[in-house]
């Protein structure tokens, strides 16, 4: 008989969960390898927890001096350039790369085995030469045969009856049991589906329902998707622009058919990525391993990166969504019944559902039905956009929250607090009503006289009306256990962490260096962080917001162990026990008499060896005071009447983020998460060509993304919650702050002008058009 | 050999019209003058180039610095693929979001738009040339301390054109500081630690926030 595997060994704490206001007793069982985890208890003790810090690489950057993928040139190294199918649809007849072949400088020519063209931008050809110009050239000369087919457009053409199909039924690339007809396959029914909706419905007293439509984003990251791939007898190199290193190794690996161990990739500094870089290349494209394959024949190493066109149509993009929202209150606004749907496009791939916030921002609701439908076009696959699915989603359920509140004649705030079920959610009301001032709004929507309105000391300026909104947002607690981590203390005193993980711009780099010096007891700057390498221990990609919460227990653990050894060393010295040393500073000292210390490098200088090293995995996640991460934002805008202009003057988020590490880089992740809601609530929108399937906009001035001129003031005030889970009692932040974003835009401008939008972005013509609208009502 | 007259479909590439110098001359003319007369001696000195690589002298810097390259390769291309110089990033390619940005004779433009030819002749300064991580200029230091960067790929435009700005309105208001930074495109969202570094910099005591012009 097989034998059960025994459970791991556990150790048992109390805690102080929860926030510092009210803290809750919270018993968890890590395993008994782990260490005692951080606290409520632990807060006003930290040295460097918590503490603002700059980050590490910041001089690097603010120079020019710090290497990313694009910047790096090796000796000898060729300029690769995808060829993209120029159709959305079509069969390939043949592709002619002879004249490319031809051109003087060019070394290497791939071209596709697939014969299917589903999205326009789909990888057809790709070429190396000796200069970027001439494969440019040597890629205009590639010449692509197709036979043409019908296509699906956007997501409400593709959703027509007569719509071209995308996919053959049983080739939908969703679960086999789903529904499908024409282009959609649905509805998934999701986990948090509860109670009876028509009985809900019947026990409300008001009931709102609407439609709302958020288009396709894209993620446009500013350095492009690309790698640099080089070749030494059968061992691969791959500097990549990635958010996942282990993803390219073993992606790569796999469809080369290597060894993992004959491939590394590097990733020092990489330009942005906001989901769409987790694979071994983009969900669009392989360019990847075309730039591996090109390196090889070439004999070469290849520098292969995305034009900005390629970018905006192959490597992703955050699925478009028609939902329809209704929802059920008692007269004292308790809300009775929710019943949410929605259908979502991720071009040609599955996965574009929204319910997430639906099914979370409703937990004292008794009854809630949820559907979600993934509708296929013949454009780009998307790949997860921060907080995937969310922010639409969060755009339709708290705009039709905001609708239920006008029909009720309650404030939309108090309504939400009435029917709030997390504590974490109630006490940053209070913080973010606070910070915009919240009862300056228009009482009377689209009435600026029952607000309270001046600005520099005066009235608002002919035309301009200004208003208040608010939503809410919310998101998980992710991990990733299969993240290891080592620190070493060398002989010298001087310490590092190794983490095989990548720094995407969220400040990783130093919060691991403030988690390590913290346990050591010793200064941030004293600690380097070597990081984007699989040749370290294996971290986790950086999607899910769980870089942070992943990879600081490991290191905290790890610095623990070599803490004990240090200390023993230490205590020798001494001559006392190294239970009762503390470490603060840089110097470890006998507890109650601090008279009694060596430094952490005088200790370290009695190693026998050269260093100390300490290797550990991940310690398993266990209890937590929440299983989800609270956030609320409040929005002002102002809103030209004569022109339909929308400007955000101001926005607060109000964010759960567990125990801060760094708040100046925890802030900055929050703040441009509101820009980037922001923008995407004002201008972005992927438009594509009603009569020849391509994109419009692939740039980045149609594509309008938000730049200084439309900058508003952003405040993030964060809410500290000991969460635990892990020893650290961290979370990610990435993603929870974009959520609410959009519809705090939108509720904000249905306050100023009384014009409800229910489909971004809010464009002058909308603006206009929902004013004129509003008026004739 | 007569430089090729551009292909009909694309527009000739003028070394004065940046998306920068347009958005400069529409609002605020003093940058746009420089930069105008900057180009007219590009104008009134046409060379026959090409179509074959060619040697080039350019003045990074403060240093003479000698490329060869075909006659289409642009600024942005030169200064990152013949001179190392990758501080001045390649993202939109089309003169849209001045993270290619460095400064002509002291004047920002967006170096995907300016062939390396017609920069024969003027001083060009790099994010490089501001300053050194062991020594920023204040401005880049005040980057730093405000955490106006996040995944760091638009922060050289940012901080050339900031420079620039700077060396204009020593004292900017939060206006002109949207205005003058109003090229350049950051996608993680950092604009308003970007503005609070600014205002830092401008307040910090002040030793040349330009590199002295060295020779000519």
């Amino acid at each position: 008989m097989p034998q059960e595997p025994k459970p791991e060994p556990t150790a048992n704490f109390t805690t102080k969960a929860g926030l510092p206001g009210s803290p809750q007793p919270l018993e968890v069982k890590p395993l008994a390898t782990d260490i005692k985890p951080w606290d409520l208890d632990q807060l006003p003790k930290f040295e460097h927890m918590g503490k603002a810090r700059s980050r590490t690489e910041g001089p690097l950057k603010v120079t020019g001096r710090a290497k990313y993928t694009y910047d790096i040139k090796l000796p000898g190294m060729l300029y690769g350039r995808m060829v993209g199918a120029s159709v959305p649809a079509a069969e390939i007849l043949a592709v002619d790369t002879s004249k490319a072949e031809a051109l003087p400088g060019v070394k290497a020519v791939w071209v596709t085995d697939s014969r299917i063209v589903r999205f326009a931008g789909q990888d057809v050809a790709a070429v190396a030469a000796t200069s970027p110009d001439i494969a440019r050239d040597a890629a205009r000369l590639v010449e692509v045969r197709y036979k043409e087919r019908p296509f699906a457009g956007e997501l409400r053409e593709a959703m027509k009856k007569d719509a071209p199909g995308v996919f053959f039924l049983d080739r939908m690339p969703v679960p086999r049991d789903l529904p499908k007809t024409g282009n959609i396959a649905g509805p998934r029914v999701n986990r948090n589906q509860r109670g009876d909706v028509d009985k809900g419905f019947a026990e409300a007293e008001v009931v709102h329902e609407g439609s709302y439509y958020c288009p396709v984003h894209t993620h446009a990251p500013l350095e492009t998707h690309g790698v640099i791939a080089s070749w030494e007898g059968d061992q691969l190199t791959i500097y990549a622009s990635t958010q996942a290193l282990f993803a390219v190794r073993e992606g790569v690996a796999e469809a080369l058919g290597v060894d993992r161990k004959n491939v590394r990739v590097l990733c020092e500094h990489m330009g942005g990525g906001f989901g769409s870089k987790l694979g071994p290349s983009a969900t669009g494209s392989a360019f990847s391993v075309v730039a591996c394959r090109l390196s090889k024949l070439a004999g070469a190493p290849v520098k292969l990166m995305l034009d900005r066109q390629q970018e905006h149509l192959c490597t992703g993009n955050a699925p478009s969504a028609l939902m329809t929202v209704k929802v059920g209150a008692k007269k004292d606004g308790t809300i009775t019944a929710l019943h949410y749907k929605s259908w979502g496009s991720a071009g040609v791939a599955g996965g574009a559902g929204t319910a997430g916030p639906a099914g979370a921002l409703h937990g004292k609701n008794p009854n809630l039905k949820i559907e979600e439908y993934d509708v296929f076009t013949n454009a780009g696959p998307s790949a997860p956009l921060r907080a995937p699915g969310h922010p639409q989603g969060a755009f339709g359920l708290e705009s039709a929250i905001d609708e239920l509140a006008e029909k009720l004649g309650i404030d939309p705030l108090e309504l939400r607090r009435k029917n709030e079920a997390s504590p974490v959610r109630l006490s940053q009301y209070d913080a973010g009503s606070k910070a915009i001032a919240w009862e300056r709004r228009n009482k009377k929507a689209g009435d600026i006289t029952t607000g309270s309105w001046t600005v520099g000391g005066k009235g608002l300026a002919p035309s301009r009306v200004r208003g208040l909104g608010m939503a809410n947002g919310n998101w998980y607690v992710f991990a990733s256990e299969n993240t290891n981590a080592q620190v070493r203390v060398h002989r010298d005193g001087s310490v590092e962490v190794l983490t095989g993980c990548q720094d995407i711009g969220t400040g990783y780099r130093t919060a691991m260096a403030i988690v390590a010096a913290e346990e050591l007891g010793i200064d941030p700057a004293d600690v380097t962080v070597r990081l984007g390498d699989t040749q370290f221990p294996e971290g986790p990609g950086s999607g899910g917001s769980t870089t942070l919460n992943s990879v600081a227990p490991a290191v905290r653990l790890a610095a623990s162990q070599a803490r004990v050894k240090v200390h023993e060393l230490a205590a020798a010295q001494l001559g006392a026990s190294a239970s009762d040393l503390d470490a603060a500073r840089g110097k470890i000292s006998v507890r109650g008499d601090a008279t009694k210390a060596v430094t952490f490098k005088q200790a370290a200088a009695r190693m026998s060896g050269e260093s100390i090293d300490c290797l550990v995995k991940r310690p398993k996640q266990y209890e937590t005071y929440r299983n989800d991460l609270a956030g609320t934002q409040f929005a002002e805008v102002e809103v030209d009447t004569g022109t339909g202009v929308v400007r955000v003057v101001k926005m607060v988020s109000v964010n759960d983020c567990g125990i801060v590490v760094n708040p100046l880089t925890t802030q900055s992740q929050v703040i441009g998460a509101m820009i980037q809601g922001a923008s995407w609530a004002l201008f972005e929108n992927r438009l594509l060509d009603r009569n020849v399937g391509t994109m419009v906009n692939p740039n980045l001035e149609w594509y309008k993304v938000l730049t200084p001129s439309d900058m508003f003031e952003a405040q993030s005030i964060l809410t500290p919650v000991a969460n635990l889970g892990n020893n650290t009692s961290t979370a990610g932040i990435g993603e929870p702050p974009i959520v609410p974003t959009l519809a705090a835009v939108a509720n904000a401008v249905f306050n100023a002008t009384g014009a409800r939008i229910r489909e971004l972005p809010l464009t002058p013509d909308r603006v206009l058009q929902a004013l004129s609208e509003a008026r004739r009502a | 050999m007569a430089r090729k007259p551009p292909p009909p479909d694309e527009a000739p590439q003028q070394p004065s019209f940046s998306r920068r110098s347009f958005l400069k001359s529409a609002g605020v003319s003093a940058a746009a003058t420089t930069l105008v007369g900057g180009s007219a001696s590009v104008e009134a000195a046409p060379t026959a180039l090409g179509p074959d690589a060619v040697t080039l002298s350019l003045k990074v810097n403060g240093a003479a610095r000698s490329v060869t390259v075909e006659p289409r390769v642009t600024l942005l291309d030169a200064l990152r693929n013949q001179l190392d110089l990758t501080g001045a990033k390649p993202v939109c390619e089309r003169g849209g979001c001045g993270a290619c940005t460095v400064l002509l004779d002291g004047a920002p433009v967006v170096s995907c738009m300016l062939l390396a030819a017609d920069a024969e002749g003027h001083e060009i300064t790099t994010v490089e040339g501001l300053g050194t991580p062991e020594k920023m200029s204040p401005l880049q230091a005040a980057f730093v301390e405000k955490d106006a960067l996040q995944c760091g790929f638009c922060t050289p435009g940012f901080v050339v054109a900031g420079t620039a700005l700077l060396a204009k309105h020593p004292n900017p208001t939060l206006d002109e500081i949207k205005a003058g930074l109003a090229g350049n495109i950051c996608r993680c969202g950092t604009y308003g630690r970007i503005f609070e570094a600014v205002q830092a910099a401008a307040k910090a005591p002040r030793p040349a926030l330009l590199p002295a012009k060295r020779g000519g």
